[in-house]
């Protein structure tokens, strides 16, 4: 029946005779040190559970994860693994939140001690209770101290947490535990803060725009070679995807040379990495696709996704080896290089072009365009079309992405919610479809030359085919509802007031 | 909520020993125990190195929650505190029954000061006074050590007069012999005599006389603790089975 417990971050190791000096009276006494463990720290790669105040320690068999002092340990390992995956328990509970797609790496690793401490009065009671885990690393050493209030001993409890304190100034959550073990390690952001200036020429923002998610996506090969999540590759592919869109859609701003010879040389380093990325996702749908269909068709199914398992294997490691290579290292520092500077660049004609004035010209008039051609979408409209104006949609929530710190964040989010709601529809219709010509394709590639294939997996192909294909007109029918909702009377006007001014 | 009272109306038999030993038993099979130093010379508290407290002799204290949930503090042991208080109270009966009664404003502030026990055990004062017949009205249970020699046989049948004058009920009484010495004939023979004499007050565990106890004093500690293989040790283990439990031991 004790209070609640405080918890500390102290640089370096508890200075025993310091801190019992500090007690007026009463005495610190450690347990003896056990011998050190090596430890492991684990996150996942934007290092989410720091970002949350949370702490995941791996030593000696078992998960510690320390969140406002407390402590819950779970005897399992988790390196490299899922958190839906762990073992039931404690700290599987309290990483509920956790993203789903994100497997637990090693960020940091080194060596820990833990000791048990009581703080004795001169009858040799116990006063105060708690614990000292020792960090420490190549670069450094933390203390991580619990101290445990006894009931009726609220003075010494204070006492110890008052020296506490002043051996951890000013230092509050875990970024004292990483600063101090880890300083070189980086927060990696799949979307960095990019600032532009309202009069800033327009190739200075493309520039920064391309140089920021080159760096994004270097920071993803590493975790793509080692297989550790999905997340990686696909950040890479969204990071190389905004490049592109950088290079396409801010028309003018490089020659039109240049311009044509950068896209082709994105385009190429997207293209490697498209089947991987395809696989991928096929593996992570596994689940629902046996879902759609009956389990007399799971036969069928079992067979095509071992198939793809294999695939998978062999295209990561094609790409793996791509990654490592001297000649795609060399590419991407080239690149880096390139767009380090704007002088590098060759000016096009609206290179000069003002951000702001610029931003407001590209985003109306994709705007425009795009309520133009879904405003002539009917039910009857070919599939081709509604294909077009995903890709519109996708267009203008780039440039308004790219553009968003010069304008005001309440009215954008007014702007995107909607738009999200139609682009998520319009992306659901692609994926159904995509994923009907990727199944075909699958038969066809294991079919005989007479074209007969594998019963079981045709059978099963063939009932994925007709549940999708009902998914995706399905979507169809929503498209209509959905662009209306975006095309309100308030969006209308709000599309207007930021970005199109009268006289322009 | 449990509460055992620890009574001899005769001093130095090993009262405040079983207090301490019973107290730690109980919060090691899992209870939380609250052990009330009732006993002047405060020596449940002394053995557990728990300091008394100051000034908590006054009537007024059991109305104030809070002065009393502040003076609790925690053993060394998990699960037991000690309310160190030296108190004389005429009303200690009326605080026990409000602290017992789930609907009662006193129990709410305990539970929400976290003072909600399971088993509250008193080391009571060697006497016959207002606060021990208090005592032997709120108590479940009323724990009396005998030493095995005339003297305490004497006082023993006191107890139990004192029990028939006032129209208590003798069924809370469990006797237990203690400090015995099986060589001693005088043991043995008292011994006999008691059990045949009280039947149903005597329980069959007893509390050996052995150096292990005595030194308590010096440990500071229950007997379990310090000597947990020892005879004592396992004696005040059979007499919490049997307490809790009606567990009786073949030995």
């Amino acid at each position: 029946m004790a209070g609640d417990s405080s918890f500390f971050v102290i640089p370096g190791a508890l200075d025993e005779a310091r801190f019992s000096k500090s007690l007026r009276g009463l005495v610190a006494k450690l347990d003896d040190a056990k011998p050190a463990q090596s430890f492991e720290l684990l996150d996942c790669h934007d290092q989410s559970l720091r970002a949350s105040g949370k702490v995941l320690i791996e030593t000696g068999g078992s998960l510690h994860l320390l969140k406002d002092g407390q402590t819950t340990s779970q005897r399992c390992k988790g390196k490299g693994k899922f958190v839906q995956n762990l073992p039931a328990g404690p700290v599987r509970d309290a990483l509920a939140d956790f993203p789903e797609l994100r497997a637990l790496m090693s960020v940091g690793a080194g060596r820990i001690v833990n000791r048990a401490f009581a703080i004795l009065d001169d009858l040799q009671k116990t006063q105060v209770r708690g614990t000292v885990m020792t960090l420490s690393s190549d670069r450094g050493q933390v203390s991580l101290v619990a101290v445990q209030p006894l009931r009726g001993y609220d003075r010494a409890f204070n006492t110890a947490c008052e020296y506490l304190k002043t051996t951890a100034p000013g230092a509050t959550g875990v970024e004292p535990l990483f600063k101090g073990l880890f300083p070189d390690l980086t927060v990696y952001k799949a979307k960095p803060e990019i600032r532009i200036g309202t009069q800033e020429p327009s190739i200075e923002v493309a520039t920064d725009i391309v140089r920021t998610y080159i760096s994004v996506a270097r920071q993803n090969e590493a975790g793509v070679i080692a297989d550790i999540d999905t997340e990686f590759l696909h950040d890479y592919r969204v990071s190389l995807r905004r490049v592109r869109s950088v290079i396409s859609l801010f028309k003018g701003v490089f020659s039109p040379e240049q311009t044509a010879d950068l896209k082709r040389e994105f385009s190429d380093l997207m293209a490697p990495t498209g089947r991987v990325r395809d696989l991928d996702v096929y593996l992570l749908e596994k689940d629902d696709y046996f879902r759609l269909i009956p389990p007399q068709l799971h036969d069928g199914a079992r067979a095509m996704f071992k198939q793809f398992e294999k695939e998978r294997s062999q295209a990561l490691g094609r790409l793996s080896r791509r990654f490592r290579s001297q000649a795609y290292d060399q590419q991407m520092t080239r690149l880096a290089e390139v767009f380090a500077d704007p002088a590098n660049l060759q000016p096009g004609p609206n290179a000069d072009r003002t951000a702001y004035e610029y931003a407001c010209a590209l985003i109306w008039k994709r705007y425009r365009k795009t309520c133009k051609l879904a405003r002539s979408i009917t039910p009857d409209t070919p599939d081709e079309d509604v294909h077009e104006l995903r890709i519109d949609c996708k267009k203008l929530r780039y440039l308004m992405e790219f553009f968003a710190p010069l304008f005001d964040a309440k009215a954008f989010k007014t702007i995107i919610k909607p738009l999200k709601k139609l682009q998520d529809n319009l992306g659901l219709f692609n994926d159904f479809s995509v994923q009907q010509e990727a199944l075909l394709g699958f038969v066809q590639q294991h079919s005989n030359t007479q074209g007969r294939a594998d019963a079981q997996l045709a059978l099963s192909v063939g009932g994925l085919i007709a549940v999708l294909d009902q998914r995706q007109n399905a979507e169809r029918d929503r498209v209509i509802a959905n662009f209306q909702l975006f095309d309100s009377p308030d969006i209308r006007h709000l599309f207007r007031s930021l970005f199109h001014h009268k006289g322009d | 909520m449990k509460i055992i009272a620890c009574y001899s109306n005769k001093g130095g038999v090993g009262k405040t020993a079983t207090s301490v030993n019973l107290a730690y038993l109980y919060a090691n099979a899992g209870f939380t125990v609250l052990l009330c130093d009732l006993d002047p010379q405060g020596a449940s508290g002394f053995y557990l190195r728990v300091k008394p407290s100051k000034k908590l002799t006054d009537a007024r204290f059991f109305e104030d929650v809070e002065r009393f949930t502040k003076s609790i503090r925690a053993s060394d042991f998990e699960g037991l505190d000690v309310l160190p208080a030296n108190m004389t109270f005429r009303d200690f009966d009326v605080f026990l029954s409000r602290m017992r009664n789930r609907r009662s404003r006193l129990k709410k502030a305990l539970v929400a000061a976290g003072s909600d026990y399971d088993v509250i055990i008193l080391d009571c004062p060697p006497n016959f006074s207002t606060l021990s017949e208090n005592i032997f009205k709120a108590a479940d249970q009323i724990v009396v050590p005998v030493i095995p020699t005339t003297l305490s046989e004497r006082t023993f049948d006191q107890l139990v007069s004192f029990f028939d004058a006032k129209k208590l009920p003798k069924k809370k009484l469990k006797a237990f012999f203690s400090m015995v010495q099986r060589r001693k004939t005088l043991h043995q023979d008292t011994m006999d005599v008691m059990k045949k004499l009280y039947r149903k007050r005597f329980l069959n565990s007893s509390i050996p006389f052995t150096a292990d106890i005595e030194r308590m004093g010096q440990n500071r500690a229950p007997v379990s603790v310090y000597a947990p293989r020892s005879a004592a040790s396992s004696a005040y283990q059979d007499l919490y089975d049997e307490i809790e439990s009606g567990v009786v031991s073949n030995t």
